[in-house]
């Protein structure tokens, strides 16, 4: 008879000021069970946002059902063209004008995951509560974190940001309340810190010092990783060590970043800590959402990659003209490729990033499997600020839910609510309404 | 509440029709462009019951006939307007006045009423497309008008909400059907009884209602047809008329009074009831009940409006488009790009 005393999932390596909670190992289940995961499959439900819209000609397949050759903004997915689901058609009917007038920007970012028009105001901000959070309420506690924000451009929340409307709405997907947004965090090392960290805010200048004398978290937990690894089995330890090594991995590129921060440009406009190339922030960013995931520290994700309506420049690719004015582009072909060109650069970042969560196991599947991440926009036609046919892909199997690999093209004016209930129930949270919903989406589920 | 920028805008219609089961629904929506064409009336949305992609097609063909290209999802410029179309329901079958002029060709063989609906996702849903056209618009300031059987305002009733939008956007409901003060059972209520049941007993705004009996004691003349749409070679309506039922003939008008009580109210084109409640009998007839907080009240022909009724009918139907300038966002022009977003500090 095989008996063994089982991990509980829950287990943290301790230390000083840190806490690193554990990826899935197979110690963590009972005997004879091995790849199969303890309670019920991690499901992740996660919002990645861009802003100012995406070139539609380059997004949409011309094509519906099975996906082929993926349109140029989504090249970089082909590898990943089975484990993805693009939705067509999908209305935020909240984030037009209505009766307020310019502002389309503050209004489709507002409304973008509460469904809900918002207030045009600079002060008084009047929202609903996001698909997010009421999946992060209902479930939430039961992890670290009922959820985690996270962006990387802007996250002021007061000022004008958009012909009237506050940069709480620009700069937020996730709403607590109505009138309670929860900003994204922006800094590597301040994520970083409250994934392993008692969560202490430093400031710049105490940051810095504290870098000098950083010990690695590694270096913390050595007495408890120690223990822990004498009691695993040789794919156990090699699971662990790869984890522990993706953490210290983060831990080089934030060094890299603050160093660089410190001696390049001093005076940038950037948080203390933040690497001034996208590519590097956004894997940074990425790498620990991939720990959390793996160490089953939330199932709730928003990332606002940057701000609605940023003009933030993509000088890495050799643009220096701003994100936001390039979209106004008046069918000038010279500004279409640029913003192109940024379309593509985003689906590139987001692609590597899959494919990592594609290649770690989770049980007898992977994260990506058990994951619905989506991937889009507030709104469509950046040109035209159009809040229909919104550019909309869920990347991942929501734990064997949905069938990926297709294009699903779906009547004119389906409410994105649709999509959020939809997965809403995937999340085993069953609201019977949400937002301006009509019901639940057609297709998507394998039943 | 006015929209900002927007001006003083014309009263925004809501049409939804049966278009492909009677003619009159399509003389009724040539009406509703001709007052469009004088701004009298502002299209906000279209759909319709009859659970046909022909219908929806046809619907989107005249809309374009009419309004080009340029008229845009509820204001907003570059796509046509979506048509919402009942996914089930009664008569789904093709009708001559559909598949007739849908299949004309140019001479280069295209389509000669262009229109991009072929699959039910080109069609848009209809309890999310009559929401949404509402929700966006100034209070009181829409009129809805329905001309087919209930089927999706019945269904756009029970979506959660929408009540409440019906009852701060539409000042009135306008529509096409039963007989008044009594009458056999009338098409469009027998078409989705249970619909039409639903309507009467819980729509939340004043109705105003045109019988059968309006439509037949004024007849749209063939003549008309042959005549006063011969400013083009090629009209939508005109071809609908003809495939309808054999040349010549003269048609109902139940469909154009419903439009046309709808939008000139003031004209005083026909006499109304005293306020009621209209029931729908299980039978599929209408019974109308005088009551003074009463929300219905049907339409009397006035004999000495008939001609002048007619005339306009004629006037208004056989009205050439008005193009309409794009009111938003100037396209297909460089022009100085907008000033980027930029954040401005928190206001102390």
């Amino acid at each position: 008879m095989i008996t063994r005393k089982t991990l509980s999932r829950r287990t943290i390596l301790k230390g000083l000021g840190t806490a690193i909670a554990l990826p899935f190992l197979d110690a963590m289940t009972p005997a004879l069970a091995a790849s199969k995961l303890p309670g019920d499959t991690p499901v992740r439900m996660m919002f990645a946002y861009v802003p100012n819209g995406i070139i539609m000609e380059n997004w949409n397949p011309k094509y519906e059902g099975k996906l082929n050759e993926l349109p140029r903004a989504l090249k970089a997915m082909e590898p990943l063209k089975d484990d993805i689901t693009l939705l067509s058609n999908l209305t935020n009917n909240a984030g037009r004008a209505w009766l307020d007038g310019a502002g389309d920007h503050g209004r489709c970012c507002g409304s973008y995951l509460t469904s809900v028009h918002v207030r045009k105001t600079k002060s008084d901000i009047l929202s609903g509560i996001s698909a997010d959070q009421i999946v992060a309420n209902q479930i939430g506690s039961k992890f670290r974190f009922p959820s985690l924000e996270i962006g990387m451009d802007d996250a002021r929340q007061a000022g004008d940001c958009d012909s009237g409307y506050s940069c709480a709405y620009t700069n937020n997907l996730a709403w607590k309340s109505q009138t309670q947004p929860l900003p994204p965090i922006l800094n590597p090392r301040q994520l970083f810190e409250r994934l392993f960290g008692n969560g202490a805010q430093l400031s710049p200048e105490a940051r810095a010092q504290q870098a000098r004398i950083r010990r690695s978290v590694m270096d913390v937990v050595v007495a408890d990783t120690k223990k822990l690894q004498a009691t695993l089995g040789p794919t156990d330890k090699r699971k662990l060590d790869e984890y522990l090594s993706s953490i210290r991995e983060i831990e080089r590129q934030l060094e890299k970043a603050e160093s660089d921060n410190a001696q390049i440009n001093p005076g940038m406009d950037k948080p203390y800590g933040v690497p001034a190339d996208f590519a590097e922030h956004f894997k940074l960013m990425t790498d620990m959402i991939t720990v959390a995931f793996q160490a089953d520290m939330t199932r709730v994700v928003t990332f606002l990659i940057t701000s609605e309506g940023t003009s933030r420049a993509y000088r890495e690719i050799g643009i220096p003209d701003g994100h936001h004015p390039l979209t106004h582009h008046f069918n000038n072909p010279s500004q279409i490729e640029k913003v192109a060109q940024i379309n593509e650069y985003h689906v590139k970042q987001l692609a590597a990033w899959l494919s990592k969560l594609k290649s770690i196991k989770e049980g007898d599947a992977n994260i990506l499997d058990n994951s619905m991440i989506v991937y889009g926009a507030g709104l469509g036609d950046g040109n035209r600020h159009t809040h229909e046919d919104l550019p909309t892909m869920i990347a991942g199997r929501g734990g064997k839910a949905f069938k990926a690999g297709h294009r699903i093209v779906h009547r004119r004016e389906t409410p994105m609510a649709n999509l959020y209930l939809t997965m809403m129930d995937r999340m085993g949270v069953n609201p019977e309404h949400f937002g301006d919903a009509t019901g639940r989406l057609d297709g998507l589920n394998l039943s | 509440m006015k929209a900002q920028g927007q001006g003083n805008l014309s009263v925004g219609i809501l049409f939804d029709t049966g278009l492909g089961n009677r003619i009159d629904e399509a003389l009724a929506m040539a009406l509703l462009y001709g007052l469009d064409g004088k701004n009298e009336a502002r299209i906000i949305a279209l759909s319709v019951s009859k659970p046909n992609l022909k219908a929806a097609a046809f619907c989107e063909a005249i809309a374009r006939f009419y309004a080009g290209a340029s008229s845009g999802a509820f204001g907003a410029v570059g796509r046509t307007l979506p048509v919402g179309m009942a996914e089930h329901g009664n008569q789904p079958e093709d009708t001559p006045m559909l598949t007739t002029p849908l299949a004309k060709r140019t001479e280069d063989g295209k389509p000669l009423y262009s229109h991009g609906i072929e699959k039910l996702t080109d069609t848009a849903e209809v309890r999310a497309l009559i929401r949404n056209a509402l929700a966006q618009q100034p209070d009181q300031s829409c009129i809805v008008i329905l001309t087919g059987p209930a089927t999706n305002l019945a269904q756009a009733l029970d979506l959660p909400g929408t009540k409440d939008i019906i009852k701060s956007k539409v000042k009135l409901l306008a529509v096409a059907g039963g007989a008044y003060p009594s009458g056999a059972p009338q098409f469009n209520i027998k078409a989705d009884l249970a619909a039409a049941k639903k309507l009467f007993a819980e729509w939340p705004t004043p109705m105003v209602v045109a019988g059968e009996e309006v439509g037949a004691a004024l007849l749209y003349p063939a003549a008309s047809v042959e005549k006063d749409f011969a400013w083009t070679p090629a009209h939508p309506i005109a071809d609908a008329y003809r495939a309808y039922q054999p040349m010549p003939f003269d048609a109902l008008t139940t469909a154009m009074a419903a439009v046309l009580q709808a939008i000139r109210p003031q004209e005083n084109y026909f006499k109304l009831s005293e306020p009621g409640v209209i029931t729908v009998l299980e039978d599929g007839r209408t019974k109308f009940a005088a009551a003074p907080e009463g929300k219905h009240r049907y339409l009397v022909l006035d004999a000495a409006q008939q001609e002048r009724v007619l005339k306009t009918y004629v006037e208004l139907a056989s009205a050439k488009p008005v193009p309409k300038q794009p009111r938003v966002r100037r396209q297909q022009q460089q022009v100085e790009p907008p000033k980027p977003v930029t954040p401005k500090p928190p206001e102390k």
